[in-house]
């Protein structure tokens, strides 16, 4: 086949660009996605104060801010070589569920929801959130919307801003919560439990009684037998906030379990000419290519990760769901890309009622919420699970704490990998001796892209439109032989 | 009539944040309009239409990358709008969310009195404070439109 080397997108900034190389004989031979480069982030941070940092990489995502203000803020508690109180613990994941929550539920409504719910072959048009407020009903519009609208209030009483918080601080928060704050939380709370078994309820009853579906979740197409990446805590049960990260192999069998700042013993990074975006591999097994199996160091990072990654959910209705998926789905791991949907659902679940747990805390309205940093800083490591994978802020400084140099390894990035191998299976399914079937080659990439919910700039570059994808079908030599965009405006 | 006036973009991500500088232009200016809120967002889709929620009137200010020169000012109604952050593919674009709030009961501005005004990037990938010189210079042509659009609506009700 020949190598190709495709020039970056200068256009159409954000969208994502798919090139598909056929071999001689017409069958898919390679399928790269490739994703605009950001530039100069690191240059931009280097000689900044530290402190200034979650608020700064708090931007360069409008999607998840929350996850990195978080990462962001733990690095920053490794730097100054401070232990925040236990009460700024609580705060902080108690902020992070109500922020998961809220994230997932807008994930699963509108874009997980219309794939199944609307079944795959619904015309383009309804598969969107409006196609499943007309088959399930008005009433979930109101639902949805208020589930969102409580997240961000909360999410703006506790960190003192909507969207971007400014309240990370070295060694704990700025602020704490009064009790009346706190009862708000815990109401609030209650209806957001109650909402997420209404989604699990509905994922059961729409998606689970149809064979169909089913059998679409479990389509091989659809199937990587990749390393699985999630943090766990001291019980190995699913964390957001904190704990150890845990790897665990196709089968079944744990590879790694290691501390977030070791991280670059375990991880290392591969580089592709035709993409600005690295692959991070696992470093102990090695780079063998896009291809999945035990000897191969791809790994996953995603809701369903998390879940192949753990032993468990730590509330009783999330692991109930937790076991009754692994049950349906034939034991663990379970590597149906399309299952990351529901993986979402049960930490939707597990996030709501840990709300309640952390909003019920006696120490959760206690006044002692942060710890002045005395020591030096030098270098720190923070990690918090993204809704989107495993997220990692490294800094380093001098001692006046400026920053000297700067590394992070988003959610999306651990997946590079796997989604290039979902799209060039998808591809595969669909082209053959050089029959390409036009029709279902853009739903089937995207129901497979969707899953990860790659932020694919990890900017604010909100896309234009609902994930724009130009597809580039390509000869042996280079020539295009078709071309296929959707969404495009 | 109550209008707001929202300036979306990325602070942090050159001329991507040409919509924020507008309307701390405007800041001043509209600052004894009892009518008129003037802010600042970064997130499109359902999030931006849950910013438009109790007001009778909207006017969006962003950066748009559609091939013209850099600094062309466009103005753009919420069908078929390429900006950078009306829309999300984490979720929905502008016209199915505002169609989503509505159907949620959601007081919403309706679509003709919905005004999104799309200045031309060159650069919105670089990490950088300032706006590129071309960008920036279109900043008085789009806040005399937005004034002029807000005098224009004061006559109807």
């Amino acid at each position: 086949m020949n190598r190709i080397s495709i020039d970056p997108i200068t256009r159409l900034e954000g969208h994502g660009k798919i090139d598909i190389f056929l071999n001689d004989d017409g069958d898919v031979a390679n399928a790269y996605l490739q994703v605009p480069e950001l530039r100069g982030f690191e240059r931009f941070c280097i000689g900044r104060q530290a402190e200034d940092m979650p608020n700064i990489t708090d931007r360069i995502c409008g999607v998840c801010p929350e996850a990195h203000h978080m990462a962001s803020t733990k690095a920053l508690d490794a730097l100054f070589h401070v232990d925040p109180p236990p009460t700024a613990k609580k705060l902080r994941e108690l902020f992070y569920s109500i922020f998961y929550a809220t994230d997932h539920t807008t994930h699963f409504y509108a874009l997980a929801g219309p794939d199944f719910v609307m079944g795959p072959d619904a015309p383009v048009a309804e598969r969107n959130i409006l196609g499943v407020i007309k088959k399930v009903g008005m009433d979930i519009a109101g639902k949805v919307l208020k589930m969102r609208h409580d997240g961000h209030h909360l999410i703006k009483m506790i960190g003192g801003r909507p969207v971007h918080p400014n309240w990370g601080l070295p060694g704990g928060v700025s602020r704490g919560i009064t009790e009346e704050q706190r009862e708000e939380i815990e109401r609030l709370g209650r209806d957001a439990v109650e909402f997420a078994k209404f989604s699990i309820q509905l994922f059961n009853d729409i998606v689970l009684g149809n064979p169909a579906y089913v059998d679409l979740i479990k389509n091989d197409a659809f199937v990587h037998n990749t390393y699985n990446m999630g943090t766990v805590d001291a019980d190995n049960h699913v964390n957001f906030y904190d704990g150890m990260i845990r790897v665990v192999g196709p089968d079944g069998k744990e590879h790694a379990k290691y501390h977030a700042k070791d991280y670059r013993e375990y991880v290392a990074e591969h580089v592709e000419p035709w993409s600005y975006l690295k692959f991070p591999y696992l470093k102990k097994i090695g780079w063998k290519g896009f291809t999945d199996g035990i000897g191969s160091g791809i790994y996953k990072a995603t809701p369903l990760s998390r879940l192949n990654a753990a032993d468990g959910m730590a509330t009783p209705l999330a692991q109930a769901e937790y076991e009754r998926m692994y049950e349906v789905l034939g034991g663990k791991p379970v590597n149906h890309t399309l299952a990351t949907h529901w993986a979402r659902l049960i930490e939707l679940l597990y996030a709501t009622e840990h709300w309640i747990e952390l909003a019920t805390d006696p120490e959760i309205t206690g006044e002692n919420f942060r710890v002045l940093p005395t020591q030096t800083p030098n270098e720190g490591v923070g990690c918090v699970e993204a809704p989107r994978g495993t997220l990692t802020h490294h800094y380093w400084t001098d001692e006046r704490g400026i920053l000297t140099r700067v590394n992070l390894i988003v959610g999306t990035t651990n997946n590079n990998a796997a989604i290039n191998m979902s799209v060039k299976k998808a591809a595969q399914g669909l082209i053959t001796k050089n029959k390409v079937v036009t029709e279902g080659l853009l739903n089937t990439i995207e129901m497979g892209f969707r899953a990860y919910d790659p932020c694919m700039a990890c900017a604010t570059h909100a896309l234009p439109g609902q994930m724009p994808l130009e597809v580039t079908i390509r000869a042996p030599d280079g020539t295009v032989v078709e071309r296929l965009s959707k969404n495009l405006s | 009539m109550k209008t707001l006036v929202l300036g979306l973009g990325n602070p942090l991500l050159c001329d991507d944040a040409v919509g924020l500088h507008t309307v701390r232009r405007l800041q001043p200016l509209l600052s004894g309009a009892a009518d008129v809120e003037v802010d600042e967002d970064y997130r499109g889709g359902l999030r931006l239409m849950e910013r438009l929620i109790g007001f009778d009137r909207a006017i969006i200010v962003d950066a748009i990358c559609s091939g013209a020169a850099p600094g062309t000012v466009h103005r753009l109604s919420p069908d078929g709008i390429p900006t950078q952050h009306s829309a999300s593919a984490h979720d929905a674009n502008l016209r199915t969310a505002l169609e989503f709030g509505r159907q949620a009961g959601a007081q919403l501005p309706a679509d003709d009195r919905i005004l999104l005004i799309g200045i031309e990037a060159s650069d919105v990938l670089s990490f950088r404070e300032s706006l590129t010189p071309e960008v920036q210079a279109a900043i008085p042509g789009a806040v005399r439109m937005i004034l002029e659009e807000l005098e224009a609506g004061r006559g109807k009700t």
